[in-house]
């Protein structure tokens, strides 16, 4: 995880996670995601394969198709940036709570 | 609300409701209308008439058919009286001659002094018996009133809920100037019938009025045709309008299925959150076309998700 923090620019913070769940980004952990990730101010951005959607989009979570073991970077961009990704960290550490 | 009544079925309110589809007709002891029939059933009175009251379901209303009227007939005079007395004192809420069989002028007597409603019927015995049991059901089927307003949207029966103030009322006029109909404003009364569906209605004295905030009442038929109102519906979907700030979750795929009961009856349930620029009258009515859908057999964001885990899977 990457921050750069200077007096009146937004933080921004990066990291890359691997899709632990069978099943992948479904609707359920798309919903879970764009849950969490609108707890935070940040504009949260997630790139796969070069496409790149809002993170509070559920259509868009879900256009990406990101099956089990596919690479997501996530980036976020604003006040909360780190403890969005810590937030958002906690869903693929708990599988999205599905297995 | 959510209020249970058990109905108070009295014969007068039987007689009015059903008199025309059961032929009724009084013929004497007007008196007793307020009697309170206490089964929804129908029974024939012939063992009673014969002296057998050990087993007698006193509580229903009582037929005489061409049987129970051949049998009186054959009696002697004050044999007959006596065993009339008896049945008319055993607390019964009504007698009823089918095949517009009549009662001797001694007996309309009788029944006139003890307060029992006599009524005659053209129909046949069977044939009245069978509409009077489906009658009665009607008449003793649970009943409970929802506060929320009912609106028809082509063909789908949806209860509109929420707290008074967040636009049930004019969610409700933009249905009913896209054509749809309204059953009830404001509260609902519902009837399970055959204990597994339930009918909405609206009390009479405010069937087909509206009461506006700011406009006061309105007569709905009198300002939208008369293809905007209709009197009952079953009910098919529940939508709760809820101010978005007092939402704990929101189901924002339509994967979970959410149920609201109502008299034992799980329905189909959607929380819309409110917010200003919303058109919520747009959002029930989706809301409504998918739940027809899915009375089709097309459930939209499961298909949706199927095909999508689908993709996932084969890369």
């Amino acid at each position: 995880m990457s921050t750069t923090s200077q007096s009146g620019a937004p933080r921004r913070a990066v990291k890359e996670f691997t899709v632990p769940n069978r099943l992948g980004i479904h609707a359920r952990p798309a919903a879970l995601f764009v849950k969490v990730a609108n707890k935070y101010h940040s504009h949260i951005t997630v790139e796969k394969d070069g496409e790149e959607i809002n993170g509070k989009s559920i259509m868009g979570l879900m256009m990406l198709a990101a099956g089990q073991g596919s690479k997501l970077k996530v980036v976020a961009e604003g006040d909360d940036a780190v403890e969005a990704l810590q937030g958002l960290e906690e869903l693929f550490v708990k599988k999205f709570n599905e297995e | 609300m959510n209020q249970r009544q058990q109905p108070t079925v009295t014969v007068e309110r039987f007689y009015l409701n059903h008199a025309e589809n059961l032929q009724l007709r009084l013929v004497t002891g007007g008196g007793g209308l307020t009697r309170r029939i206490l089964e929804g059933s129908v029974n024939r009175c012939g063992l009673a008439l014969a002296g057998f009251f050990k087993y007698f379901a006193f509580k229903r209303v009582q037929v005489i058919g061409a049987a129970e009227w051949q049998f009186l007939k054959s009696l002697p005079e004050p044999e007959r009286e006596r065993r009339v007395e008896a049945v008319l004192a055993a607390k019964i809420p009504c007698l009823v001659f089918a095949r517009n069989l009549s009662a001797s002028p001694a007996m309309l007597d009788q029944a006139d002094r003890a307060g029992v409603p006599i009524f005659k019927t053209s129909m046949t015995t069977m044939k009245f018996i069978n509409a009077a049991t489906i009658a009665l059901e009607m008449e003793f089927a649970p009943q409970v009133s929802e506060h929320g307003s009912m609106v028809d949207i082509l063909g789908i029966g949806v209860l509109i809920r929420g707290e008074s103030g967040i636009g049930k009322s004019e969610s409700v006029l933009a249905l009913l100037e896209r054509g749809y109909s309204l059953v009830s404003d404001d509260i609902t009364r519902f009837r399970l019938v055959e204990g597994r569906e339930l009918v909405g209605t609206s009390s009479e004295t405010t069937r087909y009025h509206m009461e506006i905030r700011g406009l006061g009442i309105i007569n709905v038929p009198a300002v939208f045709g008369v293809r905007s109102v209709r009197p009952e519906k079953r009910l098919d979907l529940v939508v709760t309008l809820m101010e978005s700030g007092q939402m704990a979750e929101v189901d924002r795929v339509g994967l979970e299925r959410q149920t609201y009961s109502i008299l034992g009856v799980e329905l189909p349930h959607v929380v819309i959150p409110v917010r200003s620029g919303r058109d919520l009258a747009r959002l029930i009515e989706v809301a409504a076309l998918d739940q027809k859908l899915k009375s089709l057999g097309h459930n939209a964001a499961r298909e949706f998700n199927e095909r999508l885990i689908e993709r996932m899977r084969t890369g």
